[in-house]
C-alpha cells in the first residue's frame, strides 16, 4: 500500500488488512467478514493479483477464520472485476472443501456451487471439472466427501462427453470403501436424479440406488429413500413395479428402526411418487405394518402420515385397514405416540365424513381426551376445530362437553390454556343461553385461577367473547362479577379486576366505560398496595384515547386527570413513574421518562 | 423507549446484552444495592422464590405463573447462576429489572454467587464463552459482593438462602456484617448461604464443608427470639418443590424444575398475599418449543 499518501478513507482499511494477520483470532475473524470491504478498497487488479493469492496462502487458521473465510468467498465474484476472473477463487476453496472441519467444507461446497453458475464453458472445462476430480479422487475421505455435493450444479453444464465422466467418477464414489464418502453419495443422490435423463436414471442411477439401499452401514441405508422418491417420480408406474418395488419392501421392512423410521417419515410423498396401483396393492399393508412397528418412534412418524396417506385411498380401505391400527394407537404405550396420533386423528373426519366419524372417532378422541398424558390431551384439543367442521357444535359439545369442561379444571396449566383458547370458538356456535348454562361459570372461575397465565388469558377471553355477544351481554353477565372482584380481600383478585377491566374497555361502549369502568379504576388507584396503585395508571393510559374518542372530556378533566395529579407524588417510585406515563399521553408528548 | 427498558427486552428474549451495557448496568446496580440492608426490609405482598441455576426458560415459566415483574413483587433467595445453559442471561436479566424497579425485585445472594464457585460449575466458562473475555464475569462479581444477605417480609417472615448460624442469635447480628466481601469460608456470612435445617437436635457437622446442619430446637430458639413466624430459604432440592420442617416454622422453596435438566422435580414459589397469606405455587420445567432451539451446528468453539 503507499503508505506515503495519508488517505484518511483508506486508513480504516490498512487495520483491517493488519487484522488479517493480527495474532488475536477475534480481530483475524472479524477482518475476513469485512473481506468485501478491504477488495473494495484494493480495486479489483489488486484483489485479484494481491488479496486472493494471500488468502490462499493463509488457510492454515483457526476453524472459525475458515468458516467465515468459505463464505465471503462464495460471495466475492463481483469484488474481482467480473466473472471471467471467478476461476481464481477455486484454488482457496479447494483447500477449504478438504479441510478436517465438516462445517468448513461444508460452507466451502455451497460457495462452489453458487461459483459454478457464473463460469462459462471455456472455465469449466480448464478449472472446474479438474477440481472436482482432484477432491473426488483425493487421498483422505474429506475431499472425496465433499465432492459428492458437487456434482448436481456441475452436471447440466457440461458437455454429453464430461457428463459421460462424470457419471462414472460418481459411480466410484458410491463405492467409496469409507462410509463417510457413500453417506455424502447417497446424500446428493437424489439430487442428481433430478438431473439425470430418464435413460440415465434407468441405466446409471439404478443401480447406484440398489447397491447403496443394500450397503451393510445403515446410515446409508436410511439416505436412500429420498433416493427412492426421486427416481419414483421420474418413472411411471409399471416401471416402478418392475424396478423398486423390491427394494421399497426390504427397506421398509429394514432390519435397523432407522431406515424404517425413514420411510415412515416420507410415507406421503413415497406414496404420491409410486402411484395410485402400487398403494392399493402393496403400500397399504407396507403402511398397516409401519403403524404396529415394534419401535415407538418409527409408530410416532408413521402417525404423522395418516392424514395425508388415507386422502390417497378409499373409505372402505380406511375403515377396514387403517381404523383397526388406530384404535390401538390410542391406548399406545408410549405417550409421543399417542401425542403425535392425537394431533392428526381429527385430520380423518373430513375423509370419513359426519356419520363413520360419529360412529368410530368420537369415542377415540373423548379416550385422548381423558389421556395421562398433558401432552395427548393439549393436541387432540387444539385440533377439535377440524372435528366441528364435520360434525357440527352441536353433536360435538354434547359428546365432548363433558370431557371438555373435565379438562377446563386440568391440573396442568397448558392445558387450562388450550382450552380457554377454545372458548371463543365454542362460544360463537353454543350461541348465548347454552353458553351461559354450560360455561359461562367456568369462564369467570377462571378469572381466580391460581396461575397468573390462565388469569391472563381469561380476561382476554372476556373480550373476545364480549365480541361474540355484544356489549348488553358483557354488562349483564360478565361486568358484576369483575367488579365484584375489586373489594376482594386479596390483593390478586382486585389486580385482576384492573387487568380485565383494560382489557374489556376497547370493546365495551360509552356508558360502560364512563358508569362502571372508570369509576371502579378511580376507586382502585387508591389502593393500599403500590402494585394496583400503578397498574390502575397504566390502565388510565389507554382509557384516556377513548374517553376522548366517546367525547367524555368531563369524566377526564373532573376525575382522571385529578386523580392522576396526586399519583404523581404517591410515595411509590414506580406509581409516580406510570402516572406520569399516563399523564404524558394526555397532553399528547412522547413519552420520554428515564 | 430507555436503553433500560431496550435491554430487559433482549434480554427477555434469551439475547445478550454488549459489554459495555453490562458495565453500566452493574454501576447502577451497585448504588441501588449498596443501599439495601443485611437485614432488607420487604413488604407484603410478594412471592418468594428458591434457586434458579441458569435455566432461563424455566425462569420465564416462573414469571408465566406467577406474573411478571413489576405487576408482581418477587424475592429471589439466590443461586441465580451455575450449572444451567444460560446464567449469563438469568443474572444479568434478574439484575436489569432490579435496576429498574428496585422496589418490586430483591436479590439476595446465594454461595453461587462467589469468586469461587462460579470457576468451578459453570458461570465463569459461560461468560468467558458468550463474550470472548473475562471482564463480564468480573463485573458480575463484583455485584455479588453487594447483594443483601437476608430479607424479613412484614417483620415476620425471615428469608435468607441457606439457613442459620451459631454465630447468629439475633437479626441484629445479621445487620452487623460487613457483607461487601467474597463469601468468606466459614464465620456467620458463610453460615447464612452454606447450611441446612435437618432432623437432629442442636447443631451438627455439614456434609457440604461450609456452613452447619442446624436443628427444630434451633429454629425454634430463633423464631421465638426474633418475634418471627417463619423462615423461609432454598438451597437444597426438593423433588416436591417446597418442603415444610418442624411444624411449618421453616419452609425450603426451589424453584428450577427438571434440575440441571434431568432430575426429574417440579419446582414452586410461595406467594405471600398482603395478609401474609400463603400459597405455594407448583411448576414445570417450560416444555420444548418454549426454548430456543441450540444453532444446528455451532460456531467452532476455540474457546474450550
Amino acid at each position: 500500500m503507499e503508505v506515503d499518501s495519508v488517505d484518511e478513507t483508506l486508513f480504516p482499511i490498512a487495520v483491517l488488512i493488519d487484522e488479517l494477520k493480527h495474532d488475536d483470532v477475534s480481530l483475524r475473524l472479524n477482518a475476513i467478514k469485512r473481506l468485501s470491504t478491504i477488495a473494495v478498497a484494493l480495486g479489483p487488479q489488486r484483489t485479484r493479483d494481491e488479496l486472493i493469492p494471500f488468502l490462499d496462502e493463509s488457510i492454515d487458521d483457526e476453524d472459525e477464520v475458515l468458516l467465515a473465510l468459505a463464505e465471503e468467498l462464495g460471495n466475492f465474484v463481483g469484488y474481482l472485476g467480473g466473472a471471467q476472473h471467478a476461476h481464481l477463487l477455486l484454488p482457496p476453496l479447494e483447500t477449504l472443501a478438504a479441510v478436517e472441519e465438516t462445517t468448513v467444507r461444508d460452507k466451502a461446497v455451497e460457495s462452489l456451487n453458487k461459483i459454478v453458475l457464473v463460469l462459462d464453458a471455456k472455465q469449466i472445462e480448464e478449472y472446474y471439472i479438474l477440481l472436482v476430480k482432484r477432491l473426488s479422487s483425493g487421498d483422505w475421505f474429506t475431499s472425496r466427501s465433499s465432492s459428492c455435493s458437487l456434482y448436481s450444479n456441475l452436471y447440466q453444464v457440461v458437455s454429453p462427453a464430461n457428463q459421460e465422466e462424470l457419471r462414472k467418477s460418481f459411480t466410484q464414489l458410491c463405492t467409496d470403501d469409507t462410509p463417510m464418502v457413500r453417506r455424502a453419495a447417497a446424500a446428493n443422490l437424489s439430487k442428481l436424479t433430478k438431473k439425470f435423463s430418464k435413460d440415465h436414471v434407468l441405466s446409471d442411477i439404478l443401480v447406484l440406488f440398489k447397491n447403496l439401499a443394500a450397503d451393510d452401514q445403515d446410515s446409508v441405508r436410511l439416505l436412500t429413500v429420498d433416493v427412492l422418491i426421486a427416481i419414483a417420480e421420474t418413472f411411471n408406474p409399471k416401471e416402478n413395479k418392475t424396478n423398486i418395488l423390491e427394494t421399497l419392501k426390504n427397506l421398509s421392512n429394514d432390519k435397523s428402526w432407522r431406515v424404517r423410521y425413514m420411510i415412515a417419515d416420507k410415507f406421503v410423498q413415497l406414496a404420491k411418487a409410486v402411484g395410485e396401483e402400487i398403494i392399493k396393492e402393496e403400500l397399504i399393508s407396507t403402511f398397516v405394518n409401519i403403524l404396529r412397528d415394534n419401535e415407538a418412534e418409527v409408530r410416532t412418524a408413521a402417525c404423522t402420515q395418516i392424514p395425508g396417506f388415507c386422502s390417497l385411498m378409499d373409505q372402505d380401505s380406511i375403515l377396514n385397514l387403517i381404523l383397526p391400527c388406530v384404535k390401538n394407537l390410542v391406548t399406545d404405550n408410549s405417550q409421543h405416540v399417542r401425542a403425535s396420533l392425537a394431533t392428526e386423528i381429527s385430520g380423518l373426519a373430513p375423509l370419513l365424513g359426519k356419520q363413520h366419524t360419529i360412529e368410530h372417532l368420537l369415542q377415540l378422541f373423548l379416550q385422548l381426551l381423558k389421556d395421562e398424558s398433558a401432552d395427548v390431551r393439549l393436541n387432540i384439543i387444539s385440533k377439535l376445530d377440524r372435528v366441528n367442521a364435520v360434525i357440527g357444535i352441536e353433536l360435538l359439545s354434547q359428546s365432548l362437553l363433558p370431557a371438555i369442561i373435565e379438562l377446563a379444571e386440568d391440573k396442568q396449566w397448558r392445558v387450562r390454556l388450550a382450552i380457554i383458547e377454545n372458548i371463543p370458538l365454542l362460544a360463537g356456535q353454543l350461541g348465548k343461553e347454552f353458553f351461559d348454562e354450560k360455561l359461562g361459570s367456568l369462564c369467570m372461575s377462571w378469572l381466580g385461577d391460581p396461575v397468573f397465565s390462565i388469569r391472563e388469558a381469561a380476561t382476554t377471553n372476556l373480550r373476545k367473547l364480549t365480541e361474540v355477544f355484544g356489549v348488553e351481554w358483557s354488562k349483564q353477565q360478565i361486568l358484576p362479577k369483575i367488579l365484584l372482584m375489586s373489594t376482594n380481600v386479596n390483593y390478586l383478585y382486585r389486580m385482576t379486576t384492573v387487568f380485565a377491566l383494560t382489557t374489556l374497555a376497547p370493546v365495551v361502549n360509552q356508558q360502560v366505560l364512563s358508569e362502571q369502568i372508570v369509576p371502579t379504576l378511580i376507586q382502585l388507584s387508591q389502593d393500599a398496595i403500590p402494585n394496583i396503585r400503578f397498574n390502575v395508571c397504566k390502565s388510565l393510559e389507554l382509557v384516556i384515547p377513548l374517553l376522548n374518542k366517546f367525547e367524555l372530556g368531563k369524566i377526564l378533566n373532573e376525575q382522571v386527570i385529578p386523580r392522576l395529579n396526586t399519583m404523581v407524588e404517591d410515595a411509590d417510585g414506580d406509581v409516580r413513574f406510570y402516572s406520569q406515563k399516563a399523564l404524558m399521553v394526555n397532553s399528547g408528548n412522547e413519552v420520554a421518562v428515564a | 423507549m430507555s436503553d433500560l427498558d431496550r435491554q430487559i427486552s433482549l434480554l427477555n428474549k434469551c439475547q445478550l446484552i454488549k459489554e459495555s451495557e453490562v458495565k453500566d448496568l452493574c454501576q447502577k446496580a451497585r448504588e441501588i444495592l449498596i443501599e439495601e440492608s443485611n437485614v432488607q426490609r420487604v413488604d407484603a405482598p410478594v412471592t418468594i422464590c428458591g434457586d434458579i441455576h441458569g435455566q432461563f426458560f424455566d425462569l420465564q415459566e416462573l414469571f408465566k405463573v406467577g406474573g411478571a415483574c413489576p405487576d408482581t413483587n418477587y424475592l429471589f433467595m439466590g443461586d441465580f447462576v451455575d450449572r444451567g445453559f444460560y446464567s449469563v442471561e438469568t443474572f444479568l436479566l434478574l439484575l436489569a429489572l432490579k435496576v429498574r424497579y428496585p422496589d418490586r425485585i430483591t436479590l439476595l445472594r446465594g454461595n453461587h454467587e462467589s469468586r469461587q464457585i462460579t470457576q468451578v460449575y459453570g458461570f465463569y466458562d459461560e461468560c468467558l464463552r458468550k463474550f470472548g473475555s473475562v471482564n463480564v464475569w468480573r463485573y458480575c462479581c463484583e455485584i455479588f459482593d453487594y447483594l443483601s444477605l437476608s430479607a424479613l417480609i412484614d417483620d415476620k417472615v425471615f428469608c435468607v438462602h441457606g439457613g442459620l448460624s451459631p454465630a447468629i442469635s439475633t437479626l441484629d447480628q445479621i445487620r452487623t456484617i460487613d457483607r461487601k466481601q467474597e463469601v468468606p469460608h466459614d464465620g456467620a456470612m458463610c453460615d447464612l448461604l452454606w447450611s441446612d435445617p435437618d432432623e437432629i437436635e442442636s447443631w451438627g457437622v455439614s456434609p457440604r464443608g461450609a456452613g452447619y446442619l442446624f436443628g427444630g430446637d434451633v429454629v425454634s430458639m430463633f423464631v421465638h427470639a426474633n418475634n418471627l413466624d417463619l423462615i423461609a430459604r432454598a438451597h437444597q432440592l426438593v423433588m416436591e418443590g417446597y418442603k415444610l420442617m418442624f411444624k411449618d416454622t421453616l419452609v425450603t422453596v426451589w424453584s428450577a424444575p427438571n434440575y440441571c435438566y434431568r432430575c426429574g422435580n417440579v419446582a414452586s414459589i410461595l406467594e405471600f398475599n398482603e395478609h401474609l397469606g400463603k400459597n405455594y405455587k407448583i411448576f414445570e420445567a417450560a416444555p420444548h418449543e418454549n426454548r430456543s432451539i441450540p444453532a444446528k451446528t455451532p460456531m467452532p468453539d476455540y474457546f474450550l
